[in-house]
This record gives structure tokens, C-alpha cells and sequence, in this order.
């Protein structure tokens, strides 16, 4: 049975079309309004079983020994909640970040940073009982986006979840606490309203709390819809 | 309870791990049991304001099986794939069957660098009454009916500019 509808996109907390500094964006963000469609069972359906295709495997991409990644070891605890709070387990969530020195594992990456031959930078996890997925890697590096004259991009992890419906997929950033290259980041400040751009940066954890050796930051993903857990009559 | 809002979405960027993308754009097979229904390959060119093919943009489609249902144990209906060097993606599935009022259709996801989030759009397989479509203004309802070629429906997308394809905001 579909789930109840989703409200509408708030404009202020999402970003959207051509934003300044940012030139792909006039190139691909559609010239025509958005058309305004009802939603259907087809849209309040989703893959429930999304990990049965997409198989998964623990969150460690730091290594260990003399296989350890460079750089800052970190611990990120990522949850899964609806807009009503309530966990989704069995999420499906992938992640992707580049190594200590700004580069990623990508034919596409020109930036010429050196590679971490011990880190491979993406993992792809699935949410327990508590919407929780823990992630041990290393904190990427920032690093420059090419022709901008002079946009870096600050420290981020990209993050890939699927709700519970078709409508409530989320590809995201989270951000790190304390990076002055947040305040310039045409990405993160595409979001209008300051408080759902702050959402976009972890909070870094007491250092007495987990392990020792590691910096732990929490994040919160918040999907879209309601009453994750029970299907609704 | 309080609401929370929702995450703000953000780019996938260009370095979206190529793994993710390979293994998932045939959903005729499905934990090893075969789907029934009309065999059919959906392939298309994604393109921007300039005309460009676009390169390693993420596609995800999510359709009902061939009876109208969603999400069963012989086919589950979620798919993704990515654009090659010449900007064009493919799958492989069954023709979804009409249900609760919908004409057959496919749902489609897009997700790539420059865009600051998801692009939703739909295709259909022919002109035909559904909430959906009606929604969309007439003029530019044929760019969300695929062409067929026997048995491959093509269906291109065109981000932005000449013969935009319509998106939708939910």
C-alpha cells in the first residue's frame, strides 16, 4: 500500500536551479518551471528490499596497520530519520570522500594531489534498527574545483540514501564544524535559510566519547515522509 | 511530535564511484528468478543547454512490473545506470503494466554534477490519460512519450534549452 503524501519541497531549506559560481548549473538546471504533479501510488512506492540489488559491505575505509589510509582517523555516526523522527532501518547508504589530500578514486578527478593507495573512498552500509550507520575512514582534504578561479572546496563526504518511497530518495554533503571554507562554499550555500545549511555539518563528539584513536562526529539525514517504520493502512 | 525537515539535497558531483553504477540497469532478473512480461530496452542521450552529451550522469527508474504491481518478490522495478562517453544510458526491464489510474509509465531519476539536486521526470510509452501527464502543458506532452524501435523505446533527456523535457516538483 503507498504511504501517506509528502509535503512539498520548502524552497528556503533545498537548493535548487542556477546558482551563482557555480556554471554547470546554467547549462543544466531546466529554463521551465517544475511541473507540479499528484502523487501517486507510483511516486508512494519504493524498493524495500533495495539491498538485495545493491549489496553492502562494513563501513571501514581507513584500514588498518600497514594498510592505514592518511591522514585524521574519524568515526562518523550517520542516522536515518523520517520527518516525524522516527529511524528507518534497512536503509540502504552509500558514501563517497576523497583522500587526505583532496583527490578522489575517479577518472574524471584532474586534481594532481597525490593518490592514498590505502584508501579506497567509497562504501556502501545499510541502516540498523536504529537508522544508524557508522563509518571509520579517514577526514577527506579539501581541495580546488578546476577553471573557477579559486572555489575550493571545503572537507566534505557525499552521502546517498533511499526513504522509504520513490519521492523520498536523498543525495546530500555533510560538512565538518569549524572549516573556514564552509563560509565560501557555493554548494552549501545555495541553501537559503541558515539553520538547514547548519544540519549540513556534523557535530563533532565529545573526544572522551568512542574510541580513542579516532575523532567521532554525528550526523543526521532526514528523509522525506513520515512514520518510517509501519506501512500505512 | 516536531517535524523535522528534510535534508537539503545537494549535488552528486562528478565523482560519483563508477562501481555504483555498473550491474544495476538490468531489472529482468531479479535474485535469480526471470520477470514475466514484455521483454523491452529503454535507451536515451542526456544532453544540456549547449547541446553537449553528458558523461556519467546517474539514472534511476522505478516502474510497476507488468501486472501494475509494485515491488515483488519476481521483480522488484528499481534500476540505475549511467551515461557513457556519448552521453547515453540503457536498460533492460518489462513493460510496466497501467494501474490505480496511471497509464504505463516509468519513473526517472536524475542526478549529476551541476545539478543541485534530483531531476524527476516520467516517461510513457504512448500518448494516453493520466494524472501525470495531464498535469504537464500539452505543447510538450510528446517529449515524455518514448520513440519505439521495435523493441527499444528511446527516450532522451534534455536538461535545459531546445526541446526541454519536462520535469516535475513534488
Amino acid at each position: 500500500m503507498p504511504h501517506l503524501s509528502l509535503d512539498r519541497r520548502d524552497p528556503a531549506t533545498q537548493s535548487e536551479g542556477v546558482v551563482p559560481g557555480y556554471a554547470q548549473t546554467s547549462q543544466r538546471w531546466p529554463s521551465q518551471p517544475l511541473v507540479r504533479r499528484p502523487q501517486t501510488q507510483s511516486e508512494l512506492t519504493g524498493p524495500q528490499n533495495l539491498a538485495r540489488r545493491l549489496g553492502t559491505v562494513r563501513g571501514d575505509l581507513a584500514g588498518h596497520g600497514a594498510k592505514r589510509a592518511l591522514g585524521q582517523l574519524i568515526h562518523v555516526r550517520a542516522r536515518v530519520v523520517d520527518e516525524d523522527g522516527v529511524p528507518v532501518s534497512g536503509a540502504v547508504v552509500e558514501v563517497w570522500h576523497c583522500n587526505a589530500a583532496g583527490k578522489y578514486i575517479h577518472p574524471n578527478d584532474t586534481n594532481d594531489a597525490p593518490a592514498d593507495l590505502n584508501l579506497y573512498g567509497a562504501a556502501r552500509m545499510l541502516t540498523g534498527d536504529s537508522g544508524l550507520v557508522e563509518l571509520r575512514t579517514i577526514k577527506p582534504g579539501a581541495y580546488p574545483v578546476p577553471d573557477t578561479g579559486g572555489w575550493w572546496r571545503p572537507p566534505h563526504v557525499h552521502f546517498s540514501v533511499w526513504g522509504k518511497v520513490w519521492l523520498a530518495r536523498l543525495v546530500t554533503q555533510m560538512f565538518f564544524p569549524g572549516e573556514p571554507l564552509n563560509e565560501f562554499d557555493a554548494i552549501l550555500n545555495a541553501v537559503r535559510d541558515p539553520e538547514a545549511r547548519a544540519r549540513c555539518i556534523a557535530r563533532l563528539a565529545p573526544t572522551s566519547q568512542g574510541p580513542a584513536v579516532a575523532l567521532v562526529y554525528e550526523y543526521q539525514l532526514v528523509v522525506r515522509g513520515r512514520k518510517a517504520a509501519p506501512d500505512m493502512p | 511530535m516536531k517535524r523535522l525537515i528534510p535534508t537539503a539535497e545537494m549535488t552528486i558531483g562528478p565523482f560519483f564511484p563508477p562501481e555504483f553504477t555498473q550491474g544495476t540497469n538490468d531489472l529482468t532478473v531479479f535474485d535469480g528468478r526471470k520477470a514475466a512480461g514484455e521483454v523491452i530496452e529503454i535507451i536515451g542521450r542526456v544532453t544540456q543547454l549547449d547541446g553537449k552529451a553528458l558523461d556519467n550522469v546517474v539514472v534511476e527508474i522505478w516502474q510497476a512490473d507488468s501486472k501494475g504491481r509494485h515491488d515483488n518478490a519476481e521483480f522488484q522495478g528499481w534500476g540505475r545506470a549511467a551515461t557513457d562517453a556519448d552521453g547515453v544510458y540503457r536498460f533492460r526491464t518489462v513493460k510496466p503494466g497501467a494501474h490505480d489510474g496511471r497509464a504505463p509509465h516509468i519513473n526517472f531519476l536524475l542526478l549529476y554534477s551541476g545539478l543541485m539536486r534530483q531531476l524527476q521526470t516520467v516517461m510513457f510509452f504512448s500518448p494516453a490519460a493520466d494524472p501525470v501527464l495531464d498535469a504537464v502543458p500539452v505543447s510538450v506532452r510528446p517529449r515524455l512519450i518514448a520513440k519505439r524501435e521495435g523493441t527499444v523505446y528511446r527516450f532522451d533527456i534534455r536538461l535545459r534549452g531546445d526541446g526541454e523535457t519536462p520535469f516535475f516538483d513534488d
